[in-house]
């Protein structure tokens, strides 16, 4: 299946921010904003970033909406960054008009929440997207790490090579094929609706953070009995974090858990890989090739 | 359109043609579902007692091996009762043998699982259910259970009773509420045949209407598990049930969405909401809608009819109800009934 790779930047192009899910105040976008203006980029920061909002949302349905529909149909705007995740995609993604999108695709930045506009825009409309980190990641000093930087080279097109340490549960083999994938929760919250992403003969990516082991377990189970593991090209498991355990304890570790779920599939498996909820978080772009090689002293992710 | 007298002429040109509004009929045509009741339990009869998912100890399920062999039956308690690994009731394998055993027993005419918790779903696809079939039973719970009960009428139409557990009799028969009682009863009203009625106090968000159609439903978390999977639960034409405990607000809402993006409620013939103990949310973090507005905006472009607080979930009044049989939903500005139907 082919796929539209967005335009890469140009120093001088706008990147517009929203907040589609949860609230954000504008102080914690800022460091995001500047450095993005550091590499050389306008910026446009949309309404959702100025919410008053008292609740959990960074504005109703109808303020996240337009702000974001205004972003996509702009076509001075050549990237959205999402400001953060939480949760609020799933209730407007059906109201998204994706026609001038189609027609002008831009990079839709973002991850968590984000996962269901990647699924969303993979599934229906064969485009790729960004999976990478937003705003609260530039703070506390961490706009210059490696991570951040990943995406600075990913919207300027640069291919993307990126090396992980090895680990004890990795299946050894090497994968060519379009990577998908995200936060597990959505990606299984997901299933059997418009947004579901087909998976056979992809290379699946995989992170989540504070779900209760148990949930895991859960979810993957769910990914395996949709048929949605059997047929990967690879496989990518990055950071599970701020895991929970119940009153009873589970008696697995989060990565214990998952390491039994995948045994009996042949693919090349990565465990450990810098795709999470915490600073290691490299940026991916959905849809695009690359080569999984998974060896005894390093794993390789490249674009290709 | 009137549908008999189409139906009486259609059937005289259909050989040979296409049928152009076949699918307007699929849609709500209860006669596809025909689900099998299992026999009803008899004095004497046995149940058996399996902890397919969390672990429970002997102790714990005294009261209920008590009340049913009061009813009259016999109880045979599983291998998996006082075992455990960890959170669950024994390792896969004796959960699925502990089972699997009970289902191909033939002198157990009803099967109640001991509790919920978490793990039917990494046992339900290696249950070999050929023996089930051919001589249905009971299968009794919730919550987890969910998961057996799905799968059961997604594959095989069989009914089952969603239920309290072993877990939720009372020690003390003597010094239980009055709802306790009524609800344990209720358990015992299904398993013999009773025809099954239920009230719910009126809550001014329900949507009024009348509605019939078979049973389904259960722990709405578990039902979104089952989503894309060989248990996914069916829900066109029947009537839905949903409860669930624990969940944040935003949560319920996503898991809302997954029904109707899954389209699970575009042809419902009607939507109970029973039992939801909201999680509070985190300071700064308010959801800002209750489970009521959360419900409706979902449903507000369908026209069946929804009812709130029904006694069915993590509670003291959750009631035995049967699934994959057909009942009757009335809502209206003072009552709201659910009635088992021939």
């Amino acid at each position: 299946m082919s796929i539209t790779i967005p335009p890469y930047l140009q120093k001088g192009d706008t990147i517009g921010i929203v907040a589609p899910a949860g609230f954000m105040p504008i102080e914690k976008i800022q460091t995001c904003i500047e450095t993005l203006d550091g590499w050389g980029y306008n910026v446009q920061a949309g309404v959702t970033t100025h919410s008053k909002s008292q609740n959990y949302f960074s504005g109703t349905d109808e303020e996240r909406l337009s702000d974001l529909q205004q972003m996509l149909d702009d076509r001075n705007i050549k990237a959205i960054l999402c400001a953060r995740g939480g949760y609020g995609v799933s209730r407007i993604i059906d109201g998204i008009n994706f026609k001038k999108f189609m027609k002008h695709p831009k990079w839709i930045i973002g991850f968590s929440d984000i996962t269901v506009l990647h699924c969303h825009i993979y599934s229906n409309y064969k485009i790729a997207s960004m999976h990478a980190s937003m705003a609260a990641a530039f703070n506390d000093g961490e706009f210059n790490n490696p991570y951040i930087l990943s995406l600075k080279d990913a919207l300027e097109g640069k291919p993307a090579h990126y090396e992980c340490a090895p680990h004890a549960f990795n299946k050894i083999g090497e994968a060519k094929a379009q990577i998908v994938g995200g936060n597990l929760s959505l990606l299984a919250h997901l299933i059997g609706t418009d947004s579901d992403i087909k998976t056979k003969n992809k290379i699946l990516f995989l992170e989540d953070v504070g779900e209760y082991l148990y949930n895991v377990d859960r979810l993957l189970l769910q990914l395996k009995r949709s048929g949605k593991l059997k047929k990967l090209a690879g496989l990518i498991i990055g950071g599970f974090t701020d895991v929970k355990d119940t009153e009873r304890p589970f008696g697995k570790s989060v990565y214990d858990i998952i390491y039994e779920q995948l045994a009996g599939y042949k693919y090349p498996i990565c465990f450990g890989f810098p795709v999470s909820h915490e600073k290691e978080n490299f940026a991916l772009k959905i849809g695009a090739r690359y080569k999984l090689s998974v060896a005894d002293n390093v794993s390789v992710l490249q674009e290709i | 359109m009137d549908r008999k007298h189409f139906l009486g002429t259609a059937t005289t040109v259909i050989a040979g043609t296409t049928f152009p509004f076949k699918k307007s009929f699929d849609i709500g045509a209860d006669e596809e579902f025909v689900f099998k009741k299992p026999p009803y339990l008899k004095n004497g009869d046995s149940i058996g007692i399996t902890a397919p998912a969390g672990f429970i100890t002997q102790e714990e399920i005294q009261p209920a091996l008590q009340v049913m062999q009061n009813w009259g039956y016999k109880i045979q308690l599983g291998d998996t009762i006082g075992k455990r690994d960890f959170t669950f009731g024994g390792t896969d394998e004796e959960r699925l043998n502990d089972l699997q055993k009970m289902l191909d027993d033939p002198k157990l005419k009803a099967i109640m699982c001991a509790r919920g918790g978490y793990g039917s779903i990494r046992i339900v696809d290696r249950i070999n259910w050929a023996r089930f079939k051919l001589n249905p039973k009971w299968v009794i719970g919730f919550s987890d259970i969910t998961v057996l009960h799905s799968h059961i009428h997604n594959n095989f139409q069989v009914a089952s009773i969603h239920s309290k557990m072993t877990n939720s009799f009372p020690f003390d028969w003597n010094t239980a509420e009055p709802i306790q009682i009524e609800t344990i009863i209720s358990i015992s009203d299904a398993l013999s045949g009773k025809k099954m009625k239920y009230s719910a106090v009126p809550n001014p968000a329900s949507k009024q209407g009348v509605a019939e159609g078979i049973l389904v439903g259960g722990n709405l978390k578990t039902i979104e598990s089952l989503s894309g999977s060989a248990s996914d639960i069916k829900t066109d034409g029947k009537i839905l049930f949903v409860e669930d405990t624990g969940e944040y607000l935003y949560s319920i809402d996503r898991m809302f969405w997954n029904l109707r993006r899954t389209g699970k409620l575009k042809n419902l013939k009607a939507l109970i909401v029973g039992g939801f103990k909201v999680k509070p949310d985190d300071p700064g973090e308010e959801f800002g809608k209750t489970l009521e507005e959360i419900v409706l905006e979902k449903i507000n472009d369908f026209k069946f009819p929804v009812c709130f607080d029904f006694p069915v979930g993590h509670q003291k009044n959750n009631f035995a109800l049967k699934c994959g049989v057909k009942h009757r939903l009335l809502v209206t500005e003072k009552e709201v009934t659910l009635t088992e139907i021939i």
